[in-house]
């Protein structure tokens, strides 16, 4: 499902919302869509190639592999809104995992270090039900 | 783009020409070719990324897994990569001290 608003127009609220099954075939997809978002506020080729890693990190930590995810299943949404500042809200049902499994592949890489290391404005928010990744850049 | 794979020997070393896009989708296809060379005995891995467009934190974490096996079995693994953007993410996660990260393969091979 892709949804778009008003798009372009300098100082308007600006937004589009992509849902997508918790496919990791997909996150590709957004990842496209957050670098089309991103190149129409900026020209700056930098930010776009940022803004498209750290889409696609969010979102392949929510859609998760190999039963990463606990709770329900259900769709992946992401957000993105500009209004001076490049917002994205990544939101899933169920809980994405703090630290890797000892015996995961990827032990040794947490889980979060690439997007705290991406942005200075990053909020993870945790309730019993949703996992809310939201991702900010100035304008 | 999906992710390619090419494999060769040289010098000693298995060398892995990956192309495309390592991601949360197409990372387990490098981790299989990984688990499936240090499964015939060869422990001398040489990744090269230079053809690579995209790595996200589910690639990294098999390289990090790459480099386990094959120091299990006294091996080694070096990666060629030349791009900024993915020093870039090297960098951010720590792992950049971590790995041997080459700019060439002539370089990667000549290290002992």
């Amino acid at each position: 499902m892709l949804s778009g608003g008003r798009l372009g127009a300098t100082g308007t609220a600006t937004g589009i919302t992509v849902s997508i099954a918790r496919d990791p075939a997909l996150v590709r997809t957004v990842r496209l869509v957050a670098a089309a978002v991103a190149r129409r506020a900026t020209g700056d080729e930098d930010f776009v190639e940022e803004v498209r890693l750290a889409v696609g990190e969010a979102c392949a930590l929510l859609v998760g592999t190999d039963g990463d995810l606990t709770g329900d299943a259900g769709p992946v949404l992401v957000q993105m809104m500009i209004d001076r500042r490049l917002r994205v809200v990544v939101t899933a049902a169920g809980a994405v995992a703090d630290h890797d499994a000892p015996t995961s592949d990827i032990d040794g890489v947490e889980p979060w270090a690439l997007l705290r290391g991406l942005l200075e404005d990053f909020e993870i928010t945790r309730d019993a039900a949703v996992t809310t990744l939201t991702l900010s850049w100035p304008l | 783009m999906d992710l390619s794979l090419e494999t060769r020997q040289e010098d000693g070393h298995t060398i892995i020409e990956v192309g495309g896009e390592i991601d949360v989708y197409t990372a387990p296809k490098l981790r299989d070719k990984i688990t499936e060379l240090v499964g015939n005995g060869e422990y001398n891995l040489v990744i090269d990324m230079e053809k690579v467009d995209f790595l996200d934190s589910t690639g990294l974490g098999v390289l990090v897994g790459g480099l386990k096996k094959v120091r299990a079995h006294d091996g080694s693994m070096r990666l060629i990569c030349n791009q900024e953007r993915l020093l870039k993410i090297f960098r951010i996660t720590g792992l950049a001290k971590v790995f041997a990260i080459h700019g060439s393969q002539a370089d990667a091979l000549a290290e002992r």
